[in-house]
């Protein structure tokens, strides 16, 4: 017997030339990012709801902090290490460089385990991830947006983005409905919206109270109080399932198009990266494809609605 | 790729060699059924001898290599109120002996999903880096169906690659690896007759398959059958026990767990492949089910499998191995539920046709 | 060490647990004092208030009372609804507690038979074998036979920092596939791997031993698929009612029409 020793080295594949081995990589600098989270504080906690917190980010490392650059309509992966992370859309202006804010549901063990933490707490984020509402192509338009619920969290970023460059986009109306008033959220930027950004917001709740003075319905009973220029309108709609399914059909028999119809989808994602399959409706994944999607793909998603 | 002739006497030195100087699995006898056949799996090797070189295919693919069933993705340290991430991508070289052509295309399946997204995987990359891949070719089992998936031949993701031509093998090399650890030993370029011999062992492959699989427009057929009573149908067999991803070579689907360490000093991310059939595959927060059907989830797995998901370019990721097939306790295999498929799909064209002379 | 730990802020507190075994082998509870290398960590999430396989204390100020055994005397029955006023969250530890286990077998008897052949001439007072189930809520339920230590220390670490405390859903063939196991059909037996819950690690099919089932059904079980299977291979529907009714956790799937 020969005595050949033949022993294959360990590769390591954190030098770049061994990275670069493989072919098509469509981010090859960013294969050491996809697991390592940007750690945050979480420097302010502001009580929403009962239920709903608005969770206010910084990322601590300042190089980190100037790469993280989102667009309206993604989301990331929040982590409380030890329990785990959950996909949160993005709520504040991809502008605002300093601060991300994440309004989020007690829902799942994750969610419930965020809502015992107090500010000064380290999370991580993982992303951004997913596609996003395409604000530019939107630009020139009227632009509706519909928001049912905490469908008001996924929208107060591209709301934000056109608030700040408002001259881009003719009118803007605004419709959100709740179950009561007492959740309606982001209620204390309300005046803002109209007044500084001439935002025509309607709102309606479900069940009014003694100290509503607004409309009660559902969302659908605001429709008759707008009027909507079809060809020149583009339309968001975030909310439960049911809701955008009998708002989008609305749209589609008002006539507009159903490529400037975009919804977000709700999936549980795992990876956030297209790799686990969790969240794949139909034949796409929520979490690279989506969450934003056109009501064209939306109705060709066997299982979305 | 460079072309060379061993002879079966030196081959066994080489592998021998090879297999002693390194960590090294390959297809060995594990069991033996009831009804007295062999049952192989890829097993750790400590010597030629110990190898299955004539086996028919290993119950269980070769997957696991690379995307082990448990993995630790990333490890929290806690100090204090701060914490750390710590991520390793560990993988300690191994060499693969026996892989059949259609697993080492569901490799090339797996690099695509993988490696070529948006995301490449690290942790798979290292693996798949690390591992020296050495394919073998066989003649068909009476149940595998890869010729109809074309996937019977496979050009890259080995090291090298093993056609039995009589008393030699004829060898493809498609690693400079290979190539310098076969410097050692005595081969031979091939010769008029060599070449023949390949042709013919081909032929002979691809003469062997007794199943084949219409996979025409297989796709389009799956969307428009998406609310066939046939998922039902299968679905209702179904036991939800994953068995059919678990043994499969290019299903990945996983789950994220996350949990401190007893201590609570640190925590751990860890990685679980799961199966698209399993009860809570697509569970969300708040305890929603979106596929609480037997069927439905069993035509997600078709689905993943025949149609294919965006990430990959909806290409299919079946390789025709039939190993789900053979494992389902339930008698699910693709051939009959996608023959079924078709038989609905083929139906309804006669009874469109055939209703104007009704009339 | 744990005391100290305020991980997010969040202070940790020490579970104040209570251990009782009822009628049972005490076999669960003293899994617990295993797996050596983690047992001070393991040690440390608990302020044991009463657990006589760990202590010699005795307070009946504690929060968890993990629960042993199944139910067979009166005595027991009183015992059992004590603690569960004193207990916030009450555990059913182990497959005897979580379905009844082996010592349902004597359900198959008429109890005076019992009496009368097991215990002349003494005049036992003895009961039916229940599950704890039966007779006061369970909070949380960790089956196994016996409990699996690695299991029980992910609970009990889920407990201490408030995460979700969750079982496997899927069947014990996951898992037995993992280990690339020839399964045991393949070999002419009847196994309930298709139907149990995993989180053994497949130790007994591991072992080529058939699964008995001791930690019960999976979520959603396929019974009619099973039986087809069983009857398809031409195996023994007697073999498949004894094993199904080994531990008594397919109760309610047991002399389903064969």
């Amino acid at each position: 017997m020969r005595d050949l020793r033949f022993v294959i080295t360990p590769q390591d594949i954190n030098r770049e030339g061994f990275a670069s081995s493989v072919p098509d990589f469509n981010r090859r600098s960013e294969i050491m990012r996809t697991d390592m989270g940007y750690k945050c504080m979480v420097t302010n906690i502001v009580r929403l709801t009962e239920q709903e917190r608005l969770f206010q980010l910084h990322i601590i490392n300042p190089v980190e902090r100037a790469l993280f650059r989102f667009r309206p309509g993604q989301f990331l992966m929040l982590e409380l290490p030890g329990y785990g992370d959950v996909p949160i859309s993005i709520s504040s202006s991809s502008s605002n460089h300093e601060f991300l804010e994440l309004c989020i549901r007690k829902v799942g063990h994750v969610t419930s385990a965020l809502f015992t933490i107090g500010e000064g707490t380290r999370v991580a984020i993982r992303g951004p991830f997913g596609s996003a509402f395409p604000m530019d192509e939107m630009a020139g338009h009227n632009i509706l947006l519909i928001a049912g619920g905490l469908g008001i969290a996924p929208l107060r970023a591209p709301l934000s983005w056109i608030n700040e460059h408002r001259d881009r986009f003719l009118d803007v109306d605004l419709l959100y409905g709740t179950k009561e008033p007492a959740q309606l959220l982001f209620t204390w930027q309300f005046d803002e919206w109209k007044m500084i950004n001439h935002i025509r917001l309607h709102t309606i709740v479900e069940h009014g109270d003694a100290g509503w003075k607004g409309k009660s319905g559902m969302i659908t009973d605001l429709f008759n109080d707008i009027v909507i220029d079809t060809a020149r309108t583009y339309a968001i709609v975030c909310g439960p399932p049911v809701m955008f399914k009998i708002v989008c059909s609305w749209l589609d028999r008002l006539g507009i198009p159903m490529n400037r119809m975009f919804v977000s989808l709700e999936r549980r994602m795992h990876c956030g990266m297209g790799k686990c399959c969790r969240c794949m409706v139909g034949s796409t994944f929520t979490c690279i494809d989506g969450p934003v999607f056109d009501y064209w793909t939306v109705m060709n998603l066997k299982e979305a609605i | 790729m460079i072309y060379k002739v061993i002879s079966k006497k030196e081959f066994t030195g080489f592998i021998d060699a090879l297999v002693r100087s390194n960590s090294s699995f390959a297809p060995r006898q594990v069991d033996r059924d009831h009804h007295g056949n062999p049952v192989y799996q890829f097993q750790q090797v400590q010597s030629v001898d110990d190898i299955a070189f004539d086996y028919s295919a290993t119950a269980s693919s070769a997957k696991h290599f690379f995307l082990p069933f448990r993995e630790e993705l990333s490890r929290f340290l806690f100090h204090g109120n701060d914490w750390e991430q710590q991520i390793t991508y560990e993988a300690n070289p191994v060499v693969l002996i026996g892989l059949r052509a259609c697993d080492i295309s569901a490799l090339n399946i797996l690099d695509d999903v993988l490696l070529n997204g948006h995301f490449p995987s690290p942790y798979y990359l290292a693996r798949r880096k690390n591992t020296f891949v050495i394919g073998m070719d066989h003649l068909p089992l009476a149940d595998c169906f890869c010729k109809s998936m074309n996937h019977h031949t496979v050009t890259t993701g080995f090291n090298l690659f093993c056609s039995d031509i009589g008393d030699h093998y004829y060898l493809s090399i498609n690693s400079s690896k290979a190539f310098n650890f076969l410097r050692e030993f005595e081969t031979r370029d091939p010769n008029f007759d060599d070449n023949c011999m390949l042709v013919e062992r081909r032929k002979l492959i691809q003469n062997g398959f007794q199943t084949e699989i219409d996979v025409t427009a297989l796709p389009t057929i799956l969307d428009i059958e998406f609310d066939s009573p046939v998922w039902e149908k299968w679905g209702d067999k179904c036991l939800n026990c994953g068995t059919c991803a678990m043994v499969c070579p290019s299903c990945y689907c996983y789950s994220l767990t996350e949990s401190f360490t007893p201590n609570l000093k640190a925590a751990s991310r860890e990685k679980e492949l799961y199966s698209c059939n399993l009860v809570d595959f697509a569970v969300v927060a708040g305890g929603h089910n979106f596929r609480p059907k037997k069927g439905d989830r069993l035509k997600y797995r078709y689905y993943h499998q025949h149609r294919g998901f965006a990430e990959n370019a909806s290409q299919q990721i079946c390789v025709g191995c039939n190993r789900c097939g053979r494992a389902c306790l339930a008698g699910i295999n693709p051939k009959d539920v996608i023959n079924d498929l078709r038989m609905e799909k083929e139906s309804c064209v006669t009874c469109v046709s055939s209703s104007p002379r009704k009339i | 060490m744990a005391e100290n730990m305020t991980q997010h802020r969040v202070p940790f507190q020490r579970l104040k647990i209570a251990s009782f075994d009822f009628t049972s082998c005490e076999g669960c509870q003293l899994q617990l004092t295993n797996h050596e290398a983690t047992l001070p960590d393991f040690l440390g999430l608990l302020d044991v208030r009463n657990f006589r396989e760990l202590s010699s204390e005795r307070h009946d100020d504690y929060d968890i009372a993990l629960i042993e055994g199944s139910i067979s005397r009166q005595d027991e029955v009183e015992r059992l609804l004590k603690i569960r006023k004193q207990a916030k969250i009450l555990v059913a530890l182990g497959t005897c507690a979580c379905f009844g286990g082996v010592n349902s077998l004597k359900n198959r008897f008429p109890v005076k038979t019992l009496i009368d052949e097991l215990y002349p001439p003494m005049n036992i007072e003895t009961l039916a074998v229940r599950k704890i189930s039966d007779l006061v809520t369970v909070d949380l339920s960790i089956p196994g036979c016996p409990v699996n230590k690695d299991e029980v220390e992910r609970i009990m670490v889920s407990l201490a920092t408030g995460s979700r405390v969750t079982l496997p859903k899927y069947p014990v063939c996951m898992e037995c596939k993992a280990q690339l196991n020839t399964c045991l059909f393949e070999l002419g037996e009847i196994c309930l791997g298709p139907l149990t819950r995993a989180g053994c690690n497949a130790v007994c099919t591991s072992g080529k031993t058939p699964c008995l089932g001791c930690r019960g059904p999976a979520e959603e079980i396929n019974m009619a698929s099973f039986l087809e299977l069983v009857k398809e291979r031409g195996l023994s529907l007697d073999d498949l009612q004894e094993k199904l009714a080994f531990y008594n956790a397919f109760e309610p799937w047991q002399n389903h029409e064969a």
